[in-house]
């Protein structure tokens, strides 16, 4: 560097010296394409011709696939294919968050409406409804746009929510509450903002006022949708304002709460909570509608598309961890419908309105060449070989027409078998007096675990310690299941189907009823089949020795009967719960969806990683020419990634001026002899604006001259 | 003609002083010196604590003497010039800034003088003035009659006025010297004080307070009694060692008596030996909990134990937050509450992981540097309170934390690929913003300075030891281990 200043001084002046800016102009910018590094990402080539037949593609967002020979009909039919099912799923995800928040709906307009006995006409303290929403703030939003539609419905008068987003102080919010309310009656000429001549200012309570006269509002109902990220100040003075109106606006307060009424209350003043008073409200619990949205959208019998068990676990495993939220879950689903219908050109066949006739035309050579590609298809394959039927197998390789006829038989029996996993998901689940949740369950029996499961075991441990009343009780819930369906999943009852097992059932159920009664008739209770086998245990005392010994407990004839009947069960249900895994079967992939990678990429993103990555080793994603491959410092990667490197390896107080003569050093070693200084400088300086731009370093207020160092790797 | 200074009516003033006991003297002098012909003064402030009847004396007083009728009148005396008093009253509490309250003012006294015409904007002291004036002018031209004007600006609670520009009090209280109308005059009603008027005896709430509560066992007469019984006795149990405003003695009497009179409602006891009640009901009166003013109103009838629980409930209340919360935020809250109260010095003595055998040692330090701390004596950490720490700071002890728990608690055994998947993650920095917003972790300086995100940006944890180390038991940490001192 003082090479560089001494040749600058001794040439004296520059003509840059009196420029009031200097341009910086990087070299070699004659190219367009030099100065933006190319990137290494593959960026499709030119878009084929499909897309020439323009008035009826218009509609089109899907892409052709496989290899883009794909016949616009089955893009089409993807496509269409996919509005159809989300928008029936969507359906039923609607309608269930919607009855989800009716109790509370219920509940905060009844108070609304007639704010308790405790209200004196002098009193003004203003009727504030607590809602207790738990922490996931995501759904508070939706639960407040019910309640203002179902106030608005409901309740003489406006209804304003505030959102701490944009209640910075005092006037604007005042001046939002009178705007919203004011704006609700539409058919309304301009509320006259004057009074006796006077004309008032905007944040005036007196148009509200007035606006409540003329309109003879029975309550004006303030909404606090996210009351703790208020400021709390404001929050005080807003209710020791409002309950000073009281008698002349009737307010009513509302205010969403995401921890507990009793924090809320501790942030505020004591001259703020003596002018409130009201209720508490509970809205159910994230975990429980979250619940009843998986039966009604996943393990729904309608529903078109399965979710398997790797992508549920992924799912939850989120839900768990970072954020309890319906929406993201709803969002979740309605991604994996879209990468199924956009990214799979076999979802075609999963059509339940269009017979498999009519599918099976669409499907052309490059369909079949993607089956066979399946992982299923190979493991049809295999099957057929190791049951030595080995020119079935070669025919379905070789011949379309062979593979068509299999086809058309695994999407006959797609159905039959879905139903049957969803069957033995209800009635295992209503079988139990207490039963996993449905989630894990689901889980379990769509990876074909069932039968060698926990739950299965102890299910059947269970029955082992029944009396006979427990098992008639036990028989009949399985039976009122097989027989009644479920509503939530959409199925019938299927006792028609199922005659055998219920016959067997049935039979059980009046031995069990005989024997209990038998039993009552002599008076001598049948024990659980696990306390006959148990041994008794004696113990004697002889001599002041104590005696151990094991008693065989007598077994009466019933009791013989009665562990008979329970192994019978037992085996039955075994029998029953023995489910093939879906993924076994051929063509799954049509019908389920199952892969986590992607799943996690979109929705656990990954940004600060993702630019550390990029600064540490650039030639990850810029191609060689401009990043170089090697890692570590390297004057051929870009300003920026050099200053990252060097800024790592700095403490976390930076001198500027070391900084600046690494980077000289590492530039200048590129182009061999001292290249131009005030480039390298410009260099410099634009990347250190970067990484004050992507928030790494700022200005110390320590030493001049220095850098704090703002950010770690790897954090 | 009738002398110059009479004084207002007594039988008025009887009946104000009734109204409010305790308040003779002040009611005496403020009449007096409010009245047109008693001493009028330009300023009047009256000053006294909370809940003393500053603003309703005044308000009951004014309207009293704006429609008074003239005693001179009585006399039959035609000659004797009409007196003409109004008021205007300006709630400093409903006023949003100090423009407001001028406008405000305005309104109030165009409507207590009947003023028709245009009203201008008035965004100062000095526009208040002119209005003012041309309002007064325009009263006296047509009201006649009278010859002694006065108008009574009272601004309750003006010493709380939001935003008030520092020319606000001073220019209101010369608004009397200004010559708009020699009679007119300003009246401050304040709230703050250092010397209150006499405190009322307790005797003279009993009968301010004697208007029958809603729900009466029996008899008016019996009631009657058993209020004024029942009121003495909250006062010595309750609202002596407490506030003495009459508001919150008034509050805490309505709230118990409902409960109090129960056993007399179902029948299981009388009025009549209001021992027995008391000793029936002595847990009401040995109950704090019912100072704290409740935002949530309680059934109006609810069991004799249910105050009792609500003592208990309290320590519960961050009980849901810690299982609401999902994981990696609960993480994050010990993580912030270690970052708060540890020094950060002795972060390598907890958290370096090359240390490990000594991450149980607690306080770190060599022999040598103990001894100077017990010279210097310095106050222990937690009795300072959460101090505040840079987010990247914790975000480093997260990890920290995050490996240890993750590696007790369910990945036991070690899914890397999961665990890698976290660095940097979105979902991290939403937990942290939620947490935020929450109030659970309240940053520093000003709010809307830099990003929540930004590395340096400071935070302080807000929630206590108590609920951290629940949160963090149901993490699978101990956050003891990691805690200096």
């Amino acid at each position: 560097m003082s090479d560089v200043g001494e040749t600058n001084s001794h040439t004296g002046f520059d003509t840059i010296d009196h420029q009031p800016a200097y341009i910086y102009t990087p070299s070699g910018t004659n190219d367009d394409a030099l100065e933006r590094p190319t990137k290494r990402r593959k960026v499709a080539r030119g878009r084929p011709s499909v897309l020439q037949p323009h008035d009826s593609i218009n509609s089109l967002v899907f892409e052709p696939l496989l290899g883009e020979i794909e016949t616009l009909e089955c893009v089409q039919q993807r496509q269409d294919l996919f509005e159809k099912c989300w928008s029936e799923t969507d359906a039923r995800i609607q309608s269930i968050l919607n009855e989800a928040n009716e109790d509370t709906l219920a509940e905060v307009t009844a108070f609304v409406d007639s704010p308790g006995d405790i209200n004196q006409d002098d009193d003004e303290r203003v009727p504030a409804s607590f809602i207790v929403t738990g922490p996931n703030i995501a759904s508070q939003d939706l639960l407040f746009k019910q309640l203002s539609a179902r106030l608005k419905k409901e309740i003489n008068g406006p209804i304003v929510t505030l959102r701490s987003g944009d209640a910075s102080n005092m006037k604007a919010v005042l001046k939002q509450l009178i705007r919203d309310a004011t704006n609700q009656r539409s058919e309304d000429e301009e509320l006259s903002q004057e009074r006796n001549g006077r004309k008032l200012l905007n944040y005036d309570l007196d148009i509200l006022q007035s606006y409540v006269k003329k309109h003879g509002s029975q309550r004006v109902v303030v909404a606090f949708q996210d009351s703790e990220a208020f400021d709390t100040n404001l929050v005080v003075d807003l209710v020791i304002l409002f309950s000073s109106w009281m008698d002349r606006i009737p307010f009513t307060l509302l205010f969403g709460i995401a921890t507990s009424v009793e924090l809320f209350q501790e942030r505020l003043s004591r001259a703020a909570s003596r002018c409130l008073y009201g209720f508490r409200f509970d809205v159910e619990q994230t975990s429980s509608i979250l619940e009843r949205i998986f039966q009604s959208a996943v393990a729904n019998s309608k529903a078109s598309l399965r979710l398997g068990s790797e992508i549920v676990a992924s799912l939850m495993e989120r839900q768990h961890d970072h954020v309890q939220s319906v929406q993201s879950f709803i969002v979740a689903l309605k991604y994996a419908y879209m990468c199924h219908f956009y990214g799979n050109a076999l979802s075609i066949l999963t059509d339940p309105s269009t017979s498999s006739q009519l599918l099976l035309k669409l499907m052309k050579p490059c369909h079949f060449e993607a089956i066979r590609m399946l992982p299923s298809f190979r493991k049809l394959i295999e099957l057929r070989v190791e049951s030595q039927e080995l020119d079935r197998a070669r025919e379905l390789i070789q011949d379309d027409a062979i593979l068509v006829q299999e086809i058309e038989g695994a999407l006959e029996s797609k159905d039959g078998n879905i139903l049957r996993l969803l069957r033995a998901f209800h009635v295992f689940a209503s079988a139990l007096s207490e039963p996993p949740s449905g989630i894990d369950l689901y889980m379990t029996i769509f990876e074909g675990a069932l039968s060698n499961s926990d739950y299965l075991k102890r299910a059947l441990d269970s029955i082992k310690r029944m009396t006979p009343n427990d098992l008639v009780v036990f028989i009949q819930r399985i039976k009122g299941a097989i027989e009644n369906g479920s509503h939530e999943l959409d199925l019938d009852g299927w006792a028609d189907e199922d005659e055998g097992l219920i016959r067997e059932l049935r039979d059980v159920e009046m031995k069990a009823v005989g024997l209990s009664e038998n039993s009552a008739d002599i008076e001598k209770s049948i024990r659980s089949s696990d306390a006959i086998h148990s041994k008794g245990l004696r113990t004697t005392v002889i001599a002041q020795r104590v005696q151990l010994s094991y008693e065989k407990s007598t077994i009466t004839e019933a009791e013989k009967e009665f562990i008979n009947l329970i192994d019978h069960v037992s085996k039955l249900l075994e029998q029953y719960f023995a489910l093939e895994n879906p993924k076994d079967l051929f063509l799954n992939e049509l019908w389920l969806c199952d892969s986590a990678d992607s799943f996690l990429d979109v929705f656990a993103p990954r940004p600060r990683a993702a630019i550390e990555n990029a600064l540490s080793a650039p030639y990850e994603y810029l191609t060689c020419e401009i990043g170089g491959s090697e890692e570590g410092l390297s004057s051929t990667h870009p300003p920026t990634a050099i200053i990252y490197q060097s800024y790592l390896e700095a403490g976390s107080l930076i001198n500027m001026a070391d900084l600046w003569t690494t980077f000289h050093e590492i530039l200048s070693s590129k182009e061999g002899d001292e290249g131009d200084e005030r480039e390298a400088l410009m260099q410099f300086y634009r990347a250190l604006a970067d990484l004050k731009l992507v928030g790494m370093v700022k200005q110390s207020k320590k030493k001049a001259d220095h850098l704090a160092k703002v950010a770690w790797k790897g954090l | 003609m009738a002398s110059m200074f009479s004084l207002p009516s007594e039988v008025m003033l009887t009946s104000l002083i009734s109204q409010f006991p305790c308040r003779e003297q002040q009611i005496r002098c403020l009449a007096t010196l409010l009245a047109i012909r008693g001493a009028p003064s330009r300023n009047i402030v009256l000053y006294g604590l909370e809940a003393t009847g500053k603003s309703a004396i005044a308000k009951a007083l004014l309207q009293k003497l704006s429609t008074e009728p003239d005693n001179s009148l009585v006399n039959g005396d035609s000659d004797v010039p009409l007196d003409q008093l109004r008021y205007a009253v300006i709630k400093s509490a409903e006023c949003i800034t100090g423009r407001h309250l001028l406008e405000q003012t305005v309104g109030a006294v165009a409507k207590a003088v009947n003023w028709e015409g245009n009203v201008g904007r008035c965004e100062n002291v000095a526009q208040l003035v002119v209005e003012l004036g041309r309002m007064l002018e325009g009263w006296r031209t047509s009201d006649k009659e009278a010859s002694n004007y006065r108008i009574v600006l009272v601004f309750d609670g003006i010493d709380h006025q939001r935003e008030a520009p520092p020319t606000l009090l001073p220019g209101l209280a010369r608004l009397g010297e200004i010559p708009l109308d020699p009679t007119s005059c300003t009246s401050l009603v304040s709230h703050t004080s250092t010397s209150p008027p006499t405190p009322s005896p307790n005797s003279s709430k009993f009968s301010h307070l004697l208007h029958q509560p809603p729900n009466s066992p029996s008899g008016a007469k019996e009631t009657q009694e058993t209020w004024s019984r029942f009121t003495s006795a909250v006062y010595d149990s309750l609202s002596k060692h407490s506030g003495r405003d009459i508001l919150s003695f008034r509050s805490i009497s309505l709230r118990l008596w409902p409960r109090f009179i129960k056993p007399i409602l179902d029948g299981q006891l009388s009025a009549t030996p209001f021992s027995r009640l008391l000793v029936a009901n002595r847990s009401l009166f040995q109950n704090e909990t019912v100072l704290i003013p409740g935002i949530i109103s309680e059934p109006p009838l609810a069991k004799p134990g249910a105050l009792v629980q609500a003592g208990n409930e309290s320590k519960g209340k961050f009980q849901g937050i810690a299982t609401q919360l999902p994981y990696y935020s609960r993480l994050l809250l010990v993580a912030s509450y270690l970052a708060s109260f540890n020094p950060p010095r002795l972060d390598t003595v907890h958290f370096m992981k090359s240390a490990s055998s000594k991450r149980r040692k607690k306080g770190g330090g060599t022999a040598l540097s103990r001894s100077s701390t017990t010279k210097r004596r310095t106050i222990s950490r937690k009795l300072l309170g959460p101090q505040a720490f840079v987010l990247e700071r914790m975000l480093a002890i997260f990890h920290c934390l995050k490996d240890d728990a993750d590696s007790r608690g369910r990945h036991g055994n070690g899914n890397d690929r999961k665990r890698e998947r976290q660095n940097g993650s979105a979902d991290i920095q939403m937990a942290i913003a939620t947490l935020a917003s929450l109030r659970l972790l309240v940053k520093m300086g000003a709010q809307n300075a830099g990003d929540a995100m930004d590395g340096a940006c400071r935070y302080r944890v807000a929630v206590g030891w108590e609920v951290v180390r629940g949160v963090a038991r149901s993490v699978g940490v101990e956050a003891e281990d990691y805690l200096a001192d």
